[in-house]
C-alpha cells in the first residue's frame, strides 16, 4: 500500500513534465532556480560546522520556522493536495494505519520535502563534531523533518473538514488575514532592534530549543556541545511529539475515511428560528432595514469583519513615530485618520452585495434610504471611534490646545468621505472577492481599476476637506486664530458636503440603478 | 419583422385594460439586439406563459418590465403606471422573482422575506407577520432561521418567491420559477399561484417546460429571436396540437438529429 501511493506521487510528479513544452520548460526552469537556492541555504547551513554558539541559535530557529512553514503555507497558497486528499479513499478498503504512513511516505517525495531533505543535510553536517553528535544528528533530523511533514498533512486534514463548511471557511480566513496583519509590526519591530537582535535571537533560540518545535533541532548541539543529558531528554521528547503527531493524524484520516462528509453537512450559524435579529431592533422603516442589513453583513461576512477588525487598529500604528523616533505631530493625526478611513471605506459598499441589488430596485427603494441605511451603521461606528481618538491622540501627543483643529479636521474628513462614497459606490463599483471566497482573493484582471477607484476616493475625499486641512496645518503651525477656525469651518463643511453629497449620491442612485446592477452583474 | 405584422394588433389602451402592456419594447446589448420591439398585453386575472428557446429574449423582457433594465426604445406598463416614467407607482404593484441574480444571502430566510417587506414601507409588524406565514405556507419552517447562503436551489427559489409576495402585489412577474424546484414544491407553489390568480391577481411567469405552461397557465406568449411569434389565449396558439408542437413549428428549429450515428448501439 505504502509502495502504490508513492509510485501514485511519483506519477504525479513525473507528470509536471508531461504538460505542454512550454509549461515543461517552466517547470524546469522553476526547479534550477529553486534548486541552487535550497543547495545555496544548505551550504550556508552546513557551514555553521565551524561555529557551534552560531549553529546552537541559527538551527533551532530555523528548523521551527521550517516545522511552521510546512504547516502554514499550503494552507495558504497551494490548498492542501488535493490528489491525495484522504477523503479520495473513502471508497477503498485501505487500512487505516497504511494510509496514514503511505500519505506521509507519498509527501517525502513531492518537491518540498526534497528541498527540506537537502537543508536537512546541510544541518547534519554542521553537527558533525564527533561520532556521538553526528549519530544524533541524523536521527533527530530525520525526526524534525518527519514531524513537519506529518504535522503537515495532519493540520491540512483538519483544515479540509473546517473548510467544508461556511463557517469554518470564515474563520479560517479572519485567522490568516490577522496573522497577515500581525507580521508587518513584529518585522518593524524587530527591526527597530538593530544591536538588540543578537540577543533577542539567543533568547528565542533558547525558549524555542525547549518548545515542541525546536526538541529535534536543538538535541544534536547538546551532544555536541557536550551534554549528552539534555540532548537525549530533547531526542527522546522529539521522538514522543512525532508518535504523538502521527497518531493524531492517523485519527483524522481515520473520521475522514469512515465518513468523508460529516462535517460538512453540520452547518448553520445562524441564530433561533423565528429570530429577526438585528431587524428587529433598528426602526421598522427602509432606511432601518438597509441599516440593520448591513449591520447583520459586519457581523457574518468575514470580507467586513477585516475592515471592523483593522479600521481600529490602524491610527494605533502612528503612536510607533510618535514614541521610537520623537515625532510630536503623529498621534494628533489619529482621530483624523480613523474619521479618513470609515468615510472612504464605504466607496464599493455596494459592490459587496453584487447583484443583491435588485431587491432594492423592485421594491422601490428610495435613493435618501439606500445610501443613508448603508451609511447609518458606519455613521454610529465614527460616532464612538472618532472622539476617542481625538482625544486620545491630543492627550498622548499633550497638546490640549489643538483639540478643536483634531476634531474640526476629523468631521470634515469624516463628511467628505461619505460624500465621495455615497456617489462612487454608485458610479463606479469595481470587482470585489465575492462573498464567501477568501477574502485575501484578488479578482482577476480589476488590479487596474481597484487602484483607480481607490485614489480617486482618496484625492476625493482630501479634496474636499482642503480648506479644513489647510486650517488645520496653520493651527499646528502655531496660528491660535486657526485652532478655532479649523473647529467650527470643519464641522459645519464636514456636515454640509457630507448631507450634499448623500444627496447627490441618492439622485444618482434613482437615476441609475438599473445601470448599477449591470455594471455589479459583470464584475 | 415580417411575423410581428401578421399578429393582431393588442387590444385596448395600454394605460388602462391590461395587467401588463409593452409597447415597442426594445433592448439591444452591442451589436446583439436581444429584445427587438415587443407589442404584449398580459390580460388582468390570467395566468400568463412566456415561452421560448435559451436566448430568446425572455429574461431581457421581464427585466425591463420589473425596472431591472432599462430598455432601449419602446414602453412598459403595470396596470396602467409607465415601469420607466412612474417607477414608484409601477414597483408598488408588482412582485419579482429574477432568475441568476443573487439573493441578500447572509440573512436567514425569514429576514430576507422580512427584509423586503420593510424596503415596501410596511410596518414591522406586519412584514414580520407575513413572513411566518409565507415561511410556513411554502414548507421552510424548519429552515427559517438559516442562512439563506446555506439553502439549497430550490428552497432559494421559494424564498425568493416568499419575498416576492411579501407586499401583497397585484401583479407577479417570475422568471422561470420551477427550476430545480422538487415536485413536491412545484406543487405547493403552484397552489398558491393558482389562488393568486383566483383572487383577482395576475402571474407571469417564463418557462421551457412547455407541459408545465400548458398544465398550468391560461394564456401564453411564444418568444423567439427577440420577437413575439405568438400570443393569446392557450388553446388559440396551440389549436388543436399539443404546445410544444405548436411552438417547434413556431421557432422553426428542426428537431431532426444529424450525425451521432456511433452513438447508436446497432452500429456494432
Amino acid at each position: 500500500m505504502v509502495a502504490h501511493l508513492v509510485r501514485l506521487k511519483l506519477t504525479l510528479l513525473r507528470n509536471i513534465f508531461r504538460r505542454s513544452r512550454a509549461q515543461a520548460i517552466g517547470a524546469v526552469v522553476g526547479i534550477v532556480y529553486f534548486a541552487v537556492f535550497v543547495a545555496g541555504l544548505a551550504v550556508i547551513l552546513a557551514s555553521l560546522r565551524g561555529s557551534l554558539d552560531a549553529a546552537r541559535v541559527v538551527i533551532p530557529l530555523a528548523g521551527a520556522a521550517g516545522i511552521v512553514l510546512w504547516t502554514v503555507v499550503p494552507l495558504f497558497s497551494f490548498g492542501s493536495d488535493p490528489t491525495l486528499d484522504p477523503g479520495r479513499f473513502a471508497t477503498f478498503a485501505v487500512p487505516h494505519r497504511e494510509l496514514a504512513i503511505g500519505l506521509v511516505a507519498a509527501a517525502l517525495v513531492g518537491l518540498p520535502a526534497i528541498a527540506s531533505m537537502v537543508l536537512s543535510a546541510g544541518v547534519v553536517v554542521a553537527w558533525s563534531h564527533t561520532v556521538a553528535s553526528t549519530a544524533v544528528a541524523v536521527v533527530a533530523t530525520a525526526v524534525g523533518l518527519l514531524t513537519a511533514i506529518t504535522t503537515s498533512r495532519w493540520v491540512s486534514a483538519i483544515m479540509t473538514h473546517a473548510i467544508s463548511s461556511r463557517r469554518g471557511r470564515d474563520v479560517i480566513a479572519v485567522l490568516g488575514l490577522l496573522l497577515l496583519v500581525v507580521i508587518g509590526p513584529a518585522i518593524s519591530v524587530v527591526a527597530n532592534l538593530g544591536a538588540g537582535l543578537r540577543d533577542l535571537a539567543t533568547t528565542a533560540a533558547q525558549v524555542v530549543s525547549w518548545s515542541p518545535l525546536g526538541w529535534a533541532w536543538a538535541a544534536p548541539g547538546d551532544v555536541a556541545a557536550g551534554d549528552p543529558g539534555t540532548g537525549l531528554v530533547r531526542l527522546a521528547l522529539a521522538a514522543g511529539l512525532l508518535v504523538l503527531v502521527f497518531l493524531q493524524w492517523s485519527k483524522v484520516l481515520r473520521a475522514e475515511v469512515d465518513n468523508p462528509r460529516a462535517v460538512s453537512r453540520s452547518d448553520s450559524g445562524a441564530s433561533a428560528g423565528d429570530d429577526l435579529g438585528l431587524l428587529a431592533r433598528l426602526p421598522g422603516t427602509p432606511l432601518g432595514a438597509v441599516a440593520a442589513r448591513v449591520l447583520t453583513y459586519w457581523r457574518r461576512d468575514p470580507r467586513f469583519q477585516i475592515s471592523m477588525a483593522m479600521t481600529p487598529v490602524v491610527p494605533l500604528a502612528l503612536l510607533v513615530p510618535f514614541y521610537t523616533g520623537d515625532v510630536p505631530w503623529t498621534p494628533l493625526l489619529m482621530g483624523p485618520l480613523v474619521a479618513f478611513l470609515l468615510g472612504w471605506s464605504e466607496h464599493n459598499a455596494v459592490a459587496y452585495e453584487s447583484d443583491a441589488l435588485w431587491l432594492h430596485i423592485v421594491s422601490g427603494t428610495s435613493g435618501r434610504d439606500d445610501r443613508r441605511g448603508r451609511l447609518l451603521p458606519d455613521v454610529l461606528l465614527a460616532a464612538v471611534l472618532v472622539p476617542v481618538y481625538v482625544v486620545v491622540g491630543v492627550a498622548v501627543a499633550d497638546r490640549w490646545d489643538l483639540l478643536p483643529a483634531a476634531l474640526g479636521l476629523s468631521v470634515s474628513l469624516l463628511g467628505a468621505g461619505y460624500a465621495v462614497s455615497s456617489v462612487m459606490s454608485v458610479v463606479m463599483p469595481y470587482p470585489v472577492p465575492e462573498s464567501g471566497e477568501s477574502p485575501f482573493n484578488a479578482p482577476p484582471g480589476a488590479a487596474g481599476i481597484t487602484i483607480a477607484a481607490q485614489s480617486m476616493a482618496s484625492i476625493g475625499t482630501l479634496a474636499l476637506a482642503s480648506p479644513t486641512i489647510l486650517l488645520a496645518w496653520l493651527a499646528w503651525q502655531g496660528s491660535p486664530a486657526a485652532v478655532w477656525a479649523a473647529g467650527v469651518v470643519g464641522v459645519l463643511l464636514g456636515g454640509l458636503v457630507g448631507v450634499a453629497g448623500v444627496g447627490v449620491g441618492a439622485r444618482l442612485y434613482e437615476r441609475r440603478a438599473p445601470e448599477l446592477l449591470s455594471a455589479l452583474r459583470r464584475s | 419583422m415580417s411575423d410581428v405584422t401578421d399578429l393582431p394588433a393588442p387590444q385596448g389602451d395600454p394605460t388602462e385594460g391590461p395587467a401588463i402592456a409593452l409597447r415597442g419594447l426594445g433592448k439591444r446589448f452591442g451589436d446583439l439586439i436581444a429584445v427587438k420591439g415587443i407589442d404584449l398585453d398580459v390580460p388582468r386575472g390570467s395566468f400568463f406563459g412566456l415561452v421560448g428557446p435559451n436566448g430568446a429574449g425572455k429574461t431581457t423582457t421581464l427585466s425591463m418590465v420589473t425596472g431591472l433594465l432599462r430598455p432601449d426604445a419602446g414602453q412598459a406598463f403595470v396596470l396602467g403606471r409607465d415601469v420607466w416614467d412612474d417607477p414608484v407607482a409601477a414597483k408598488r404593484l408588482i412582485g419579482v422573482l429574477p432568475d441568476g441574480l443573487k439573493l441578500f444571502d447572509r440573512l436567514t430566510g425569514l429576514q430576507l422575506i422580512t427584509y423586503a417587506g420593510l424596503l415596501r414601507g410596511m410596518s414591522r409588524e406586519l412584514a414580520s407577520e407575513r413572513a411566518a406565514e409565507l415561511v410556513a405556507a411554502l414548507g421552510l419552517g424548519d429552515a427559517q432561521g438559516k442562512l439563506v447562503v446555506d439553502y439549497s436551489a430550490g428552497m432559494t427559489k421559494k424564498v425568493t418567491l416568499a419575498s416576492a409576495l411579501v407586499h401583497a402585489p397585484r401583479v407577479l412577474v417570475l422568471d422561470e420559477p420551477f427550476e430545480a424546484v422538487d415536485p413536491i414544491s412545484a406543487a405547493t407553489i403552484r397552489r398558491i399561484l393558482s389562488g393568486f390568480v383566483e383572487s383577482g391577481g395576475t402571474v407571469v411567469l417564463s418557462s421551457h417546460v412547455m407541459d408545465l405552461v400548458e398544465r398550468i397557465c391560461t394564456h401564453v406568449a411564444v418568444i423567439s429571436d427577440g420577437l413575439v411569434l405568438a400570443a393569446g389565449e392557450l388553446d388559440d396558439v396551440r389549436g388543436d396540437r399539443s404546445l410544444e408542437e405548436r411552438f417547434v413549428d413556431l421557432v422553426g428549429g428542426s428537431t431532426e438529429v444529424v450525425g451521432l450515428s456511433w452513438l447508436r448501439t446497432s452500429s456494432d
